[in-house]
């Protein structure tokens, strides 16, 4: 994730062979990054072109392309592959997991935080896969069909991610690029993704205007099939700057969901069993309920009828008020959601100058009546197009980022990033400290001094969570590693530094050092660790060092320093 | 290797460690910690240090004097040798040198400093300044090597773009200079060697060189480095052989601020990365407003400390614990300074 070509290189290869070193160094011509917004269900390409961004067509003349793997061509037969974004880094015992069930293929759990195992019906054979597998066939196709049409390697990306994705879950997106010889540039939330076309919009506004480029405040809320995210944004002057980020994993497959409930009400049971048949019929379900909410979305009823095979028949006539009270908790946490960036953001409604819409959800007429009656009435920013509008930034990024100028200005661009997430440490018994708080803008660095909890104790553990708990068990574990040689001192004498820094491509790292008393110098060596360290399993991490070393190595925040 | 200013930061963060000098309720500030160059003022409220105000306020003052006053080390100028000519040669060949370090600039900004605006400028300005120095040093633009450059105009941003925060941040500087009017402890640019006296040596940098050289990039300036550096007869001399009358007797009790005052602040947007840099017309009314503002300051203090006496409710208590971990927080990271020095001195040792 470092900044391809900008970096210091951290290390050197002893054989100095060619492979080492940045290739893009030799090359005269910076080489650009394109922009991909893998959705939930739909994604998309798009590349700086050189005066503009262009988003690219697949063989059928599609910028929109469904995000499954068909791993035979028929569909839907178990063999398709999707919604591979709300699978990824997920554990078994994470609900989001559990609600994948009733989806047209394979999601086994085992209830105990490891990986689900996701396989795909192909000649019979119910055939094991991995979402970042999945991912990365996905990303192939992706990255050949924009080679050939752009006639030259892709090696850099930037991609779009939802705003809720912890950095696990960023990781397991970064191996996915990885699988498919993809470096990753950025990460970009999704709504910032939006932020910066905003951005760009705005000041080729102010060109024309000759204006005096007045910061402009923008809500952004973006609803795909996957995940809810809201952005505020403060622009001007071709900057973005992210002044807060909420999201959620809640998106047009819940409430897809919702509606298959209603249509079929012992759907999920039924579909537990996974015959090849009730395959079939959950495919055809999904189909006419996807049919059924677009309809909703300019009609006020839709009549459902549909033939789900094996006499199971299905005719039902749904009304709009009825699918919006079907729907009430989505709706209502969109609301919420809005509500908590604007408050996060210390904007008031008023200060809004543009509320600007995008995502597949965007259209349902109630999520256009939430946010209007949350802005009071204003009307919605109409300079977007709702399913391009991150590809379209996330192009704009990857131009940026790679170094790209434009002789008109299309360029001058720069996101300002916030971190969407709190980062800490636990300490104080089951508790999490949090050292950089959600919604800092990034980079960020940000100390904190912790203590010793026991007499004379010479190693502590340093064990870093990612989210808005007060307790770990509310928190994503990051990863966790130990800090040794502290001299052996009464409990809250020595000091323990732990300094996090998050840089501009939003790389994480926990930088521990130890204080002697009295020496204001730092004991060395310091411990530096790039998080997160956890892979596959780490819902069990926390658990067996709780069990192997209880709380001998426990830290404490360092209060009494303060007050000195 | 090592900055050479690194014995001052050393000094304050020694100083910072002992100097958590608490003025209570007064616009929620309290506490002011200095670390490594860095000003941080979040809010605590401490009773239980609410009357160590005036004892120690010395040391309070010294702490902070050593911040804002301690300019370079290396273009510090000696007044007595062969005037003028000598000096202008010092300003402009050393002093721009050392103000385009970045590590210096890192340990000696303020935050109005590194973003180039104005104590008194409008939040407008403040976003401006900001955005226009992000555009040019974010790692997103200049690479990683934008990545110290971007923190530092992150945290002061976050500080200054927050009303509360800046007014706390303002009051803090309020608060350092209150001790400027009240006991004289060698604080200030110059030190003192020999007895206190009443006429102190001071030079006015606007007449010195303000109207004969424009320096491009940062302060080209002359200033008095040590009081009684010579003796009366060689600075007499001076005195009255500057050609443009710049050197002035002023009240000892006036030094500090004047001192203060004549520190550029920067202007127009690019501070510490090379732009305008601005002093005011006439210090000395400049220093007779600043004092009359200090002045003010001072009694409001005094009225909000005295309110401080009830007892800290169980809530209180739990607020001041919270503020303290804020306070923590919101350091900047000396771990990460330290690691810069170590791995500073490591490149050099391989070089």
């Amino acid at each position: 994730m470092s900044n391809a070509g900008m970096a210091e290189q951290a290390y050197t290869v002893a054989s100095d062979s060619e492979t080492t070193g940045e290739e893009k160094i030799s090359s005269a011509f910076p080489e650009i990054a394109i922009g991909i917004d893998i959705g939930t269900s739909q994604c998309s390409v798009a590349v700086w072109n050189g005066t503009q961004v262009e988003l690219l067509k697949n063989t059928r003349n599609q910028k929109m392309m469904r995000s499954y793997v068909t791993f035979k061509d028929e569909i839907p037969s178990g063999a398709a592959i999707f919604n591979m974004k709300r699978l990824i880094g997920r554990v078994d015992t994470d609900p989001v997991v559990h609600a994948s069930k009733s989806l047209p293929f394979l999601v086994h759990t085992m209830n105990i935080g490891v990986r689900p195992l996701i396989a795909a019906l192909v000649n019979n054979v119910w055939r094991a896969t991995t979402p970042e597998e999945v991912l990365a066939i996905f990303l192939v196709e992706l990255r050949t069909m924009a080679e050939e049409q752009l006639k030259r390697p892709i090696r850099n990306v930037v991609l779009t991610v939802p705003v809720s994705f912890n950095r696990f879950q960023l990781t397991r997106i970064e191996r996915a690029c990885a699988m498919a010889g993809l470096h990753v540039l950025r990460l970009m939330p999704e709504p910032t993704a939006v932020a910066l076309l905003y951005a760009q919009q705005q000041q080729q506004t102010i060109h024309e205007n000759m204006g005096s480029g007045n910061e402009k405040v923008a809500l952004i809320f973006n609803m795909g099939a996957g995940y809810c995210d809201v952005a505020i944004t403060a622009t001007a002057g071709g900057i973005a700057q992210i002044k807060a980020l909420s999201g959620t994993t809640m998106g047009g497959e819940d409430i897809l969901q919702n509606l298959m409930n209603h249509l079929m009400p012992n759907s999920e049971s039924f579909f537990f069993n996974h015959g090849i048949n009730d395959i079939k019929s959950i495919g055809l379900l999904r189909v006419a309920a996807q049919d059924a909410i677009h309809k909703l979305s300019y009609q006020t009823s839709v009549q459902v009828e549909v033939d789900l095979g094996n006499g199971l028949k299905i005719s039902k006539v749904v009304s709009r008020v009825e699918f919006e009270e079907l729907n009430h908790d989505v709706f209502e946490k969109c609301r919420s959601l809005i509500i908590q960036c604007l408050r996060d953001a210390k904007v008031e409604v008023e200060d809004v100058s543009d509320v600007i819409l995008v995502g597949g959800c965007s259209h349902i007429p109630m999520i256009r009546n939430i946010v209007k009656d949350i802005c009071k009435g204003k009307e919605i920013y109409a300079g977007m197009n709702s399913l391009e509008a991150a590809v379209t930034g996330a192009a704009l990024e990857g131009a940026v980022a790679s170094g790209i100028s434009d002789p008109f200005g299309n360029l001058d661009l720069l996101t300002i990033q916030a971190t969407p997430l709190s980062i800490g440490i636990r300490a104080d018994g089951n508790n999490v400290v949090h050292i950089i708080n959600r919604n800092t803008t990034i980079p960020a660095r940000k100390e904190l001094v912790f203590t010793t909890a026991h007499d004379n104790q010479t190693e502590a553990l340093i064990v870093v969570y990612e989210g808005e708990g007060k307790k770990v068990e509310e928190n994503h574990l990051l990863g966790f590693f130990k800090i040794t040689r502290i001299p052996p001192l009464p409990k809250g004498v020595p000091e323990v530094n732990v300094c996090m820094d998050i840089d501009a491509s939003n790389v994480l790292r926990v930088l521990v050092g130890v204080v002697l008393p009295g020496n204001k110098q730092l004991l060395t060596p310091f411990m530096e660790v790039r998080m997160p360290t956890v892979d596959d399993g780490h819902g069990w991490c926390a658990e067996a060092i709780h069990r192997t070393h209880g709380s001998t190595l426990d830290l404490v925040p360092l209060w009494k320093k303060v007050m000195e | 290797m090592r900055d050479p200013e690194l014995n001052n930061s050393q000094l304050l963060q020694a100083a910072s460690e002992g100097t958590t000098l608490v003025v209570p309720r007064f616009a929620s500030t309290s506490y002011v910690h200095v670390t490594d160059g860095y000003l941080s003022f979040p809010s605590l409220k401490d009773p239980r240090h609410s009357y160590h105000y005036k004892t120690r306020n010395s040391m309070w003052v010294s702490e902070v004097s050593l911040l804002h006053f301690s300019l370079p080390n290396s273009s510090q100028f000696d007044i007595p040798n062969n005037l003028t000519t000598r000096w202008r040669h010092k300003f402009t060949s050393v002093r721009c040198s050392s103000r385009s370090d970045g590590q210096s600039a890192r340990t000696r900004k303020s935050y109005y400093e590194l973003l180039g605006v104005s104590v008194d400028s409008k939040p407008q300005e403040i976003k401006e300044a900001y955005r226009k120095l992000q555009k040019k040093y974010h790692p997103d633009v200049a690479g990683q090597k934008g990545h110290e450059y971007s923190l530092m105009l992150n945290e002061a941003y976050r500080v200054l773009a927050r009303e509360d925060l800046r007014r706390e941040y303002d009051a803090s500087i309020g608060k350092m200079t209150v001790g400027f009017g009240g006991i004289f402890s060698g604080m200030g640019y110059s030190s003192w060697k020999g007895p206190l006296r009443p006429q102190a040596l001071f030079v006015d940098e606007n007449e010195c060189i303000g109207n004969t050289f424009v320096m491009d990039d940062a302060l080209g300036c002359a200033r008095v480095k040590v009081q009684y550096g010579d003796d009366d007869k060689k600075i007499e001399v001076s005195v009255d052989s500057c050609p443009v009358n710049c050197i002035h007797w002023v009240d000892r009790e006036e030094l500090a601020i004047l001192e203060f005052l004549i520190q550029p602040q920067p202007k127009e947007g690019y501070g510490v990365f090379g732009g305008g840099w601005e002093r005011p017309a006439n210090v000395f009314m400049a220093a007779k407003a600043f004092n009359k503002q200090l002045k003010q300051q001072a009694d409001h203090h005094q009225r909000n400390a005295s309110r401080t006496v009830e007892e800290e409710t169980p809530a209180q208590a739990e607020a001041r614990a919270n503020a303290s971990m804020k306070i923590k927080k919101e350091r900047l990271s000396r771990i990460w300074n330290w690691v810069q020095e170590f791995s500073g001195s490591n490149k050099a040792n391989k070089e």
